[in-house]
């Protein structure tokens, strides 16, 4: 693509989300301004469908100088928050106006909760395609602050409490990123000159001649740091305080999104750091900490009693599957890990939605309380089944795919310890995340309640994912396969594929 | 580099140092603001002689920016917020280990620092050897602090105290990573700080006080 087509393409990208926010501003009408920002998540799926096709076609995209770079890495993250974003847009609509009726939420923060929506949105557009690494740290820790505004939302103890920890913690965690950053910043400065020592593509070229003591050292620190944001335990402390107390569309881009935003950043100095001091190190340090999330996860998944921790949980584990993939590499593991973080940004909003809607219907969160959701809430209630079997990875649902992939790398690359653990996790979350759900959906509700689910608007994302769910399973489009496959490569192949 | 240069660098490190002790041996809100403000004034000065000594004129725009942000903005924040607070709110009565102990745990990570900066493989560089030890202490002891206090704002000094320690590493190590990454970092400090406090009024209005362990609802049992 020539620069000035390519500079206009990444600018409107940017411009959409900030003209939306700009115009929710103004009009501060509570019908119009979930519109508009329906409208601009539509745009910014149309820009960016465009913007994966000539990625597809010609591997990378840069522009303004050298300050972007979108390669078939950045177009997996970029497709999976331009559609997410779209689908929670959508939601939105319906949801946070039944909060409104509900009395959860006044105008004044409701025009609050649309602003943030979109520049949420627009700070996880510019992480992906940043290749100045100061820049994405920048953006990454906007992301937190933005997110962290719309968690507080809500005036409750549980929220408030959410927000901080999440605040802190992050921080904190995005303070050992920084210092991680500059390490390699510094390690590349001993070799190049200082004008675009901070871009990945540079450090990439230089990535043979970097001092392999510092880079061992940043990659720790990288890991930490980023590890936190991406919700890999033990730094994953936040993760279900803020992604069960946000409001729904919200968690449902936490958790498809945003997380992926944070192992983005990690698989970027992965690459860099492979090629310096081949890739053992940082793929066995990946795998300690995938097989510590799978675990914490089976096991919080196991005693929980609340229907979005349960959720916030499965991601973490997740989380963990897909840094997995990537620390056992190969062209499958890493093929496996992009798949799943696709088919994670697909699942996980798709049961979030439903339980978003379900916790609106019957006033709760406790699973406890939660029963006969099928005979309530036919569509929601299947919905939330096909969604809870894809999440489990039961065939033929999109993530057993993945998950297959990803588990047969482990015993092509011979790490029999970790692919007998995690397997074990898997099936002890398999059952516990079943028995939760069928416990859920079926048997005869507590009281008695008005068949309703809860109007279109709520609907039609669900069956959407739904649909993708389902499709994505039994056939991944040649296109799709053939971004996925480029991105493995770049993982695999030192960042250029 | 002169001599005099030097000079001035070693006794700004360790003003820089003796300002974070000033947050960890005292208990008033106050009193650490003052620390970090003082701090932050001491940072600009080491930034602006580094400028001086490279010769970069984007150092000059970071110190100036510095010095408006953290040592003017930030105070001024946090002292406009928490104006209607009680004074118990604002005094650390109760940490979980006592002020003396913290002293010799914050002396010990200062010589943690130096060890780990031996260890590491830096170009040799006066500056690096003179400030680099110190911003690892001013991190260390920041973490230090968030993790064993009590009160929801010394979490919030905690946190300034690592990101002046933050700076001060980019500063020395690399002489400042481009101004607009500088400027996005500053951005991204001064409006964390106004929403932690937009959290801190809510959490002292809902909890009706600021102490951390009131935040311990949510967890899985």
């Amino acid at each position: 693509m020539d620069s000035v087509f390519a500079n206009i393409t990444m600018l409107l990208l940017f411009l959409t989300p900030v003209a939306s926010a700009i115009l929710v501003t103004l009009v501060r009408k509570k019908r119009t301004i979930g519109i508009i920002t329906i409208c601009s998540a539509s745009l910014i799926l149309v820009q960016v469908f465009f913007l994966v096709s000539r990625i597809i076609s010609e591997k990378t995209v840069t522009a303004f100088g050298n300050m972007f770079y979108v390669d078939s890495l950045s177009a997996v993250i970029l497709l999976s928050i331009s559609v997410v974003g779209l689908v929670s847009a959508l939601y939105s609509k319906n949801y946070m106006g039944r909060q409104y009726d509900n009395a959860m939420i006044d105008d004044k923060h409701i025009v609050r909760y649309y602003q943030g929506f979109n520049v949420f949105l627009l700070t996880m557009l510019v992480v992906p395609t940043a290749n100045n690494l100061g820049i994405m740290w920048v953006t990454v820790e906007a992301t937190t602050l933005v997110s962290v505004l719309l968690i507080m939302l809500y005036f409750k103890e549980n929220s408030i409490e959410a927000a901080w920890k999440y605040l802190i913690i992050a921080t904190v965690g995005l303070s050992f990123a920084l210092i991680g950053t500059v390490f390699f910043y510094y390690a590349n400065t001993n070799v190049t000159s200082f004008d675009d020592a901070m871009n990945w593509t540079n450090m990439v070229h230089n990535s043979k001649l970097l001092d392999p003591n510092l880079v061992k050292i940043a990659f720790v620190f990288i890991l930490v740091g980023y590890g936190t944001k991406a919700g890999l335990a033990p730094m994953h402390t936040w993760l279900p305080d803020a992604h069960s107390e946000a409001p729904t569309p919200v968690s449902a881009l936490l958790s498809g999104v945003l997380l992926n935003c944070g192992l983005y950043a990690i698989i970027r100095f992965h690459v860099i750091s492979s090629n310096t001091i081949g890739s053992a190190f940082s793929s066995h340090l990946l795998i300690i900490l995938a097989v510590i999330s799978v675990g914490i996860a089976a096991a919080s998944i196991y005693f929980q009693k609340d229907m979005k921790r349960m959720l916030a949980y499965s991601s973490v584990e997740h989380m963990g599957l897909i840094s997995l993939g990537i620390g056992f590499g190969g062209i499958l593991g890493v093929y496996g890990a992009m798949l799943q973080i696709l088919n994670h940004a697909i699942a996980k909003p798709l049961m979030f939605f439903a339980s978003g809607t379900i916790s609106q219907k019957y006033e709760t969160k406790a699973m406890s309380k939660i029963k006969g959701i099928i005979k309530i809430m036919p569509v929601t209630g299947a919905l939330f089944l096909i969604g809870g079997f894809a999440l489990v990875g039961m065939p033929p649902f999109n993530v057993f795919l993945s998950e297959f992939f990803i588990l047969s790398a482990g015993f092509q690359s011979g790490q029999f310890l970790a692919v007998t653990l995690v397997i074990l996790f898997l099936v002890v979350t398999f059952a516990v995340f079943l028995r939760h759900l069928i416990k859920m959906v079926f048997g005869n509700p507590v009281v008695p309640m008005k068949k309703d689910d809860m109007g279109k608007l709520a609907v039609v994302p669900m069956i959407t994912l739904g649909s993708l769910v389902i499709v994505l399973g039994v056939f991944v489009p040649q296109q799709l396969q053939t971004l996925v496959h480029n991105a493995a490569m770049i993982i695999n192949h030192g960042g250029f594929a | 580099m002169e001599s005099i240069q030097l000079d001035i660098l070693t006794i700004s490190g360790s003003v820089l140092l003796i300002a974070t002790f000033g947050v960890v041996a005292r208990r008033g809100f106050m009193d650490w603001l003052n620390a970090y403000r003082h701090q932050s004034i001491v940072l600009a000065g080491v930034t602006a002689i580094i400028g001086y000594v490279t010769g970069i004129w984007e150092i000059y725009i970071a110190a100036v920016l510095t010095l408006l942000v953290k040592s003017i903005a930030i105070p001024k924040i946090l002292t406009y917020v928490t104006r209607r607070l009680d004074i118990e709110f604002k005094t650390e009565t109760n940490p979980y280990i006592s002020l003396r102990t913290s002293i010799i745990i914050s002396a010990l990570l200062v010589a943690l620092s130096y060890f780990l900066t031996q260890q590491i493989p830096f170009r040799s560089d006066q500056v690096v050897n003179v400030l680099l030890p110190v911003s690892m202490a001013q991190f260390f002891i920041g973490l230090f602090v968030l993790v064993n206090r009590r009160t929801v704002l010394s979490q919030v000094v905690g946190l300034l105290i690592i990101e002046n320690g933050l700076f001060l590493f980019t500063m020395v190590l690399t002489h400042g990573v481009s101004l607009i990454i500088e400027i996005g970092i500053l951005v991204d400090i001064l409006v964390g700080i106004v929403i932690s406090s937009i959290l801190l009024f809510r959490i002292g209005r809902t909890f009706d006080s600021l102490d951390v362990t009131n935040l311990a609802n949510l967890r899985d049992d």
